[in-house]
C-alpha cells in the first residue's frame, strides 16, 4: 500500500499542472452528441456501422452503447448509455500525447487523432474518463473516433447517427443541444437534455461535448 | 446493502482513473449563433484522415441495394465499393427515392435504416466461413471432411442420385428443407411454397415438402382460422396510432416486424400512448417504451387471455354490437344455426358448459399473475380505444401455442378493436402485399407428392414404415397418394440451417444418417452444412441481380444490381437449378425439355452469364406486375437507377377496413371472424386431417406437454424460452466476429435463482433435460422471471466427442412434438442448470478479446 496522498495537495499540483501544460483550443462551434437514454432500444446498429465504416478489427470499439440495469424483479428498470469520443472542450487524452498525434479542431472542436503518429504508449486510453481512446492489438496503435470527419466535412453526419433506427442519436452545436434548443429527433417534445447521468465520470473534469435525456434512475442529483 | 443496489450499475461508465479538474483557464465552448435549423458544415473535399490511405464515401462508387435475410422486415443498405470490393455499407439517408434528398424523412416515407446485422454484411460476404467451390464429403457424414470438386462433378453426382432415388422410392424421396435464409428476392427466393427448390422437385417429380413453418405455424393457423387469411396486419405506421399498446411476448427491440415498428412505436409514445409487456423477461423494449410488466410463466398465457375475457364479460364491458355484426361463435347469440347447441367461447369462458369459470383468480393458480393485475389490464383493455394488442409469435411457438393466438383474436374481437387505426388483429401480422415472384410461377410451383410437419422428418425417418399419418401430420390428398408416408431418403437444404435450428438435434443426428443425399446450398458453410454430401456455393445477393422485397410490413421494393462479382466460383441458386434441370432431361427421358421448361427465357449458358437473362426476367416482372397492377409509374430504368421506390399511402394501411366498414365478408366459411370455427367443427375424422389431433372449435386452454405446472419439472425445475437473438437472424450471422463482441450466447437466468445454484454472470453452465445437454455462459438479472431460463435460439452448434454442445443451441433440448396445429414446441422445454467445468465454445474461430469487455453489460 502506497502511503497516503493528501487530497488537497493533488488537486492544487494537478490544477498547475494543466494550466501549465496548454492553453486547450477553443473551436469556432464545437459539436458534440445528444443520445436519449430511454428511448434507445440499445440494438448496437451504431457500433456496428462504426466498426465497418473505420474497418475495426474486434477489439476496438469507438462507439459503445452500454447497458444499464437496476432493481429487484419485478420492480425492474433499464436503459442505455451511448459514448464513443466526447470531443471535449478539455481533452485530457491530449496533453497525455506524448507524439503529438492528437489535436482538436479548431473549426468544430473534433478530437482527431493521426494515427501514423501514434507510438502505442497507451498514455491517452488511461488519461480519458470515458475510454474513448481504442486499442487495436493488429495495429498495436491508439485509434478514436473523430466523428466521422469526412462525413462532416462533406456536409453529412456520421455513421453512427445516421444509423440509428430510433433516431435517438444525433450531432449539434453542442451548446444549443444542451439547452435543449436544438432542433433533433433525439429529444422528444418534454425531454430536457443534461450534461451528466449517473456513474458518469463528473462533466467538469474534461467538459465532454455530449448531453443526454436521462432514465428517471440514472438522473444526477443537483445536475443539469 | 439490498438486492436492488447490487444490481444497480457498477460505476462502468466511470472507471477508476485519476481525475482531471476544469482549467478556469478555458473560455468554453463558443456559443452556436442562434436560429440555426440545420447543420451547415459547408461541404468540402476531407482533407487529413486517421488512417490514411482512406478513401472517402464520395471517392467511391455507390451502389444501393438491401439485407436478404430472413427476419421480419428489410432494409436498405448502400454499398461504397472500390473497383470489385466493398469498402463499407452505409444505408438509407432519404436521398434515394424519387423526390428524396440527404436527410429527408417523414412520417409516411421513413427511412429504411438497416440494423445491426444488416450494416456487419460485409463480414458476411467476406468471411472466412465463405463456400468458394463445390465440394463432395469424404468422411463419415457429419464428420465435416469434403474435397473440392468441379461443378460438372458435384452437379452429375446430384443428378445422378436423384434419377435413381426416384426409381427406387417413389416420388416421396427427397425432402424439401428449403427455407427463407435467401428468400428476400424476386428471382432467386428459398421458401416451402414460392421457392426454387420446389418448383425444381415439383417438375422433376420426387417431393416431399415441410408444412409447419417453425416460426408462427400457430399463429398462422389461427389468423386463418378466425379471420381466414394471415394478412391481418396492419402497415407499421399505424403503430403510431394506438393509446395502449399490449406487447404479449412480443420484443420489437430485437426482433423487427416491419422496418420502422420500434420506431413509430417511440412516436405513439410520445402521442400518450401506455405500454404494457406480458413476457417472462422485463427485455429491451419494455424498457424504451416504459411498459408495465407482467411476467408470466411460458405457456400458460391463453389462460390469462380467458382470464381478461371472463373480466370483459363479467363486467359487460364487450363490445356487444360489434360481436353481433361480425363475429361467429362469440356467444349463444352469434352460433350459427347449424351449430346451435355446440359450446361457445362465453360459455366457456363463464365456465356454464364445463363447470369450471376462467375467472382471474382461476388463471393466478396457472400463470403466476396476480389475479387483480389480470383485472386492470382487461379493464384497460376494453376501456381505451384504440387499443393494439399485439399477440406476437413466440408464445405461439409452443404445445398448443395456436389456443394462445386463437384466444388473443377473440379479445381483439370482442372489444371491437379490429379493422380500426390504431387497433390490432395481429396475429401473423402480414401488411402490405409485394409482387413477389419474377421467375415462372405455374402449376408446377408448388408440387408435392407427401406434406409432412417440418419437424417430424426425423420422426418419419427413424420409424418408416411403421408411422402412422398422424403422428408426421400427413396433408390430405384427394388422390391415391392420400395417406401414404413419404419415405425420406434424402434431404436437400436450400437457403436453409434447419438441421441446426428444428427440434430435438440428438434425434435429427440419428436420421441423418439413414439418408442417402443430402444436398446443401449455402454461401458459406454452416452447421448443417457440415452434415452434407455435397455443399454447392451460392453467390450472395450481393453478387447477383435481384429486386428485394419486405415481407411481414413495409411498402417499397429495393433493387439489387450485381453490386460485385460472385465469389470463387459461387453460383446464384436459379443458375445452380437451371444447369441441373439441363442436366437431369439427358438422364431421364420422362423429364423432357426439363431446362427450357423450368427456366424458359434461359439456354445452357445461363450457368456462366445468368445476365441478360436476369434482366429480362426483372423488367417483365416490373412492367407486368409491378406496373400494371400496383400503379407504379417510374420506368425501370428509373427504378434501377434509383435504386427504391417507396410507396405513398394518405393513411396507414388497416387491415379489415373494408370488412369493417364496408361490410366486405371475411374470407372465412361464414364471411364473419371465427371464434366458433366451421371448419374445425365439422371435422370427422381427426386423423385425415393434417393436424392428426383433434384441435376444440373454440380457443381454449389447454395443459401443455411440459410446464411449471407439470411434475415433471421436480426433476427439472426451469422452464428454458428460446426467443430470436438481436444479433443473429436465427442461425444466420453467429459466424461475425463484430456481432459476437457485442452479444454472446448465453443463458439468462433470475438472480434470485442464480444465487441458489451458486452461479454468477460470466459462470459457464450446463442446462440439460433427457433430450440433450449444452454448455454456456450464464447472464445473472433481475429482469428474468424466477423459474424461467432463456437462451436464444439459433447459435452454431459444436458437439464434443459426448454429444454436449459447447455452443450453446437450445434445440438440443427441444421437443419434436409439434402442437397439433403444427406450432413447433420450442417454447415448452423443462430443463435443469448446473454450474460447470467444462468449457463454453462461443464460435468456430478464435477471436481477440476487447479490451472495452468492461463495457459490457454483464459488468
Amino acid at each position: 500500500m502506497a502511503k497516503k496522498l493528501d487530497k488537497a495537495e493533488v488537486k492544487k499540483a494537478l490544477e498547475r499542472k494543466v494550466v501549465q501544460t496548454r492553453q486547450p483550443v477553443v473551436p469556432k462551434t464545437q459539436l458534440g452528441f445528444i443520445h436519449h437514454n430511454v428511448d434507445c432500444i440499445g440494438c448496437r446498429a451504431c457500433e456496428i456501422a462504426c466498426k465497418d465504416k473505420n474497418n475495426l478489427p474486434p477489439g476496438p470499439r469507438f462507439r459503445r452503447v452500454m447497458y444499464v440495469e437496476g432493481g429487484s424483479f419485478p420492480d425492474v428498470y433499464a436503459y442505455k448509455v451511448n459514448m464513443s469520443c466526447n470531443h471535449c472542450a478539455d481533452p485530457a487524452c491530449l496533453p497525455a500525447c506524448p507524439s503529438g498525434a492528437i489535436w482538436k479542431r479548431a473549426d468544430n472542436g473534433v478530437v482527431d487523432i493521426d494515427s501514423t503518429l501514434c507510438i502505442g504508449c497507451r498514455r491517452c486510453e488511461a488519461a480519458c474518463p470515458y475510454g474513448a481512446p481504442q486499442w487495436d492489438p493488429k495495429e498495436q496503435i491508439i485509434k478514436k473516433c473523430n466523428m466521422c470527419i469526412d462525413e462532416l466535412e462533406a456536409g453529412r453526419k456520421p455513421y453512427c447517427v445516421m444509423a440509428c433506427m430510433m433516431r435517438v442519436l444525433d450531432i449539434g452545436p453542442i451548446d444549443a443541444l444542451a439547452a435543449g434548443t436544438w432542433k433533433t429527433t433525439a429529444l422528444g417534445p418534454d425531454d430536457k437534455p443534461v450534461r451528466q447521468v449517473k456513474n458518469m465520470a463528473d462533466p467538469a473534469l474534461t467538459r465532454p461535448s455530449i448531453v443526454f435525456i436521462p432514465h428517471s434512475k440514472g438522473r444526477v442529483e443537483g445536475k443539469s | 446493502m439490498n438486492d436492488s443496489d447490487k444490481h444497480a450499475p457498477d460505476p462502468l461508465l466511470n472507471p477508476q482513473r485519476r481525475s482531471f479538474l476544469r482549467t478556469a483557464a478555458a473560455g468554453g465552448a463558443v456559443a452556436a449563433a442562434g436560429g440555426l435549423t440545420g447543420l451547415t458544415f459547408g461541404s468540402k473535399e476531407a482533407q487529413a484522415h486517421a488512417y490514411e490511405p482512406y478513401p472517402t464515401d464520395d471517392q467511391l462508387t455507390t451502389v444501393v441495394t438491401s439485407c436478404d435475410h430472413n427476419c421480419g422486415s428489410r432494409h436498405m443498405l448502400v454499398a461504397h465499393k472500390k473497383g470489385d470490393v466493398i469498402v463499407r455499407l452505409s444505408t438509407d439517408d432519404g436521398r434515394y427515392q424519387a423526390g428524396g434528398a440527404s436527410g429527408f424523412e417523414t412520417e409516411q416515407v421513413p427511412q429504411l435504416r438497416a440494423c445491426l446485422r444488416g450494416r456487419s454484411y460485409r463480414s458476411r460476404i467476406y468471411s472466412p466461413e465463405r463456400l468458394l467451390y463445390p465440394m463432395l464429403r469424404v468422411g463419415e457424414r457429419g464428420e465435416g471432411k469434403f474435397k473440392r470438386v468441379s461443378w460438372d462433378e458435384a452437379l452429375d453426382f446430384i443428378a445422378k442420385k436423384m434419377v435413381e432415388l426416384k426409381a427406387k422410392y417413389g416420388p416421396t424421396a427427397i425432402l424439401d428443407q428449403a427455407y427463407a435464409g435467401t428468400s428476400y428476392c424476386v428471382l432467386h427466393k428459398s421458401d416451402q411454397i414460392e421457392g426454387l427448390l420446389a418448383r425444381f422437385l415439383g417438375m422433376f417429380g420426387c417431393r416431399s415438402n415441410s408444412w409447419s413453418v417453425p416460426s408462427y405455424q400457430g399463429t398462422t393457423f389461427s389468423s386463418r382460422i378466425t379471420f381466414g387469411t394471415i394478412d391481418d396486419g396492419n402497415e407499421d405506421d399505424a403503430f403510431a396510432h394506438s393509446k395502449l399498446i399490449i406487447m404479449w411476448g412480443w420484443n420489437p427491440a430485437y426482433t423487427f416486424h416491419g422496418g420502422n415498428t420500434f420506431y413509430y412505436m417511440r412516436l405513439a409514445k410520445q402521442r400518450g400512448c401506455k405500454f404494457v409487456l406480458v413476457d417472462p423477461q422485463y427485455t429491451d423494449s419494455a424498457a424504451s417504451y416504459d411498459a408495465w410488466w407482467i411476467p408470466i410463466k411460458p405457456g400458460t398465457d391463453a389462460a390469462m387471455l380467458a382470464a381478461m375475457a371472463h373480466h370483459i364479460f363479467a363486467n359487460r364491458l364487450q363490445d356487444q354490437a360489434f360481436i353481433d355484426r361480425f363475429v361467429q361463435g362469440m356467444d349463444a347469440g352469434t352460433m350459427p344455426d347449424w351449430a346451435k347447441g355446440q359450446e361457445n367461447f362465453k360459455d366457456y369462458i363463464l365456465g356454464t358448459s364445463d363447470g369450471v369459470p376462467k375467472t382471474p383468480e382461476w388463471a393466478e393458480r396457472i400463470c403466476g399473475v396476480k389475479a387483480d393485475d389480470i383485472k386492470k389490464l382487461a379493464q384497460m383493455y376494453a376501456t381505451v380505444k384504440p387499443a393494439a394488442l399485439k399477440a406476437s409469435w413466440a408464445p405461439g411457438r409452443a404445445a398448443y401455442g395456436e389456443q394462445y393466438n386463437r384466444m388473443a383474436a377473440a379479445l381483439q374481437a370482442m372489444t371491437g378493436n379490429i379493422g380500426i387505426l390504431g387497433g390490432s388483429a395481429e396475429g401473423v401480422g402480414k401488411g402490405w402485399h409485394a409482387e413477389s415472384v419474377a421467375y415462372p410461377y405455374d402449376e408446377y410451383a408448388n408440387v408435392w407428392y407427401a406434406s409432412i410437419k417440418s419437424d417430424r422428418w426425423a420422426h418419419c425417418v427413424l420409424n418408416y414404415p411403421n408411422v402412422k399419418r398422424e403422428e408426421v401430420g400427413l396433408w390430405p390428398r384427394t388422390d391415391k397418394l392420400d395417406g401414404v408416408v413419404p419415405n425420406i431418403k434424402a434431404i436437400w437444404w436450400h437457403g436453409s440451417d434447419w438441421f441446426n435450428q428444428l427440434t430435438n438435434i440428438n434425434k435429427e443426428i440419428e436420421a441423418i444418417k439413414k439418408l442417402e443425399l443430402v444436398v446443401c446450398q449455402d454461401s458459406t458453410i454452416t452447421p448443417s452444412g457440415l452434415w452434407a454430401d455435397v455443399l454447392l456455393p451460392i453467390a450472395t445477393h450481393f453478387e447477383r441481380h435481384g429486386v428485394a422485397l419486405p415481407w411481414y410490413k413495409g411498402h417499397y421494393y429495393i433493387h439489387r444490381p450485381k453490386a460485385i462479382a460472385p465469389l470463387g466460383e459461387s453460383r446464384a441458386d436459379f443458375q445452380v437449378f437451371t444447369e441441373l434441370a439441363y442436366r437431369l432431361e439427358k438422364l431421364d427421358p420422362a423429364l423432357k425439355d426439363f431446362g427450357k421448361r423450368y427456366n424458359p427465357r434461359a439456354g445452357r449458358g445461363y450457368f456462366d452469364d445468368p445476365d441478360d437473362v436476369d434482366e429480362a426476367y426483372l423488367a417483365a416482372w416490373w412492367k407486368d406486375k409491378v406496373q400494371a397492377h400496383q400503379g407504379v409509374t417510374m420506368s425501370w430504368e428509373e427504378f434501377k437507377h434509383r435504386g427504391v421506390y417507396k410507396f405513398e399511402f394518405k393513411e396507414p394501411l388497416v387491415a379489415f377496413r373494408e370488412q369493417i366498414e364496408r361490410g366486405k365478408p371475411f374470407q372465412t366459411p361464414s364471411g364473419k371472424i371465427e371464434v366458433f370455427s366451421t371448419t374445425l367443427a365439422k371435422v370427422t375424422d381427426w386423423t385425415k386431417t393434417q393436424w392428426g389431433y383433434a384441435i376444440p372449435a373454440i380457443p381454449k386452454w389447454i395443459e401443455p406437454f411440459e410446464s411449471l405446472n407439470h411434475p415433471l419439472a421436480k426433476i427439472y425445475p426451469f422452464h428454458m424460452v428460446t426467443p430470436h437473438p438481436r444479433w443473429r437472424t436465427h442461425s444466420i450471422f453467429h459466424n461475425i466476429p463484430w456481432l459476437r463482441e457485442t452479444f454472446q450466447q448465453e443463458i439468462t437466468l433470475n438472480a434470485s435463482d442464480a444465487k441458489r445454484l451458486g452461479i454468477r454472470t460470466g459462470d459457464t453452465v450446463e442446462v440439460w433435460n433427457a433430450r440433450g445437454r449444452i454448455v454456456l455462459p450464464a447472464y445473472v438479472t433481475e429482469r428474468c422471471m424466477p423459474g424461467v431460463v432463456v437462451v436464444y435460439e439459433g447459435a452454431w452448434m459444436d458437439r464434443d466427442a459426448a454429444g454436449i454442445d459447447r455452443a450453446g443451441n437450445p434445440d438440443f433440448l427441444t421437443l419434436d412434438e409439434p402442437s397439433p396445429a403444427g406450432a413447433f414446441a420450442y417454447n415448452t422445454i423443462l430443463c435443469n442448470v448446473k454450474k460447470t467445468e467444462r468449457a463454453h465454445k462461443p464460435g468456430w474461430d478464435v477471436q481477440a478479446t476487447a479490451r472495452s469487455h468492461v463495457f459490457r453489460r454483464d459488468y
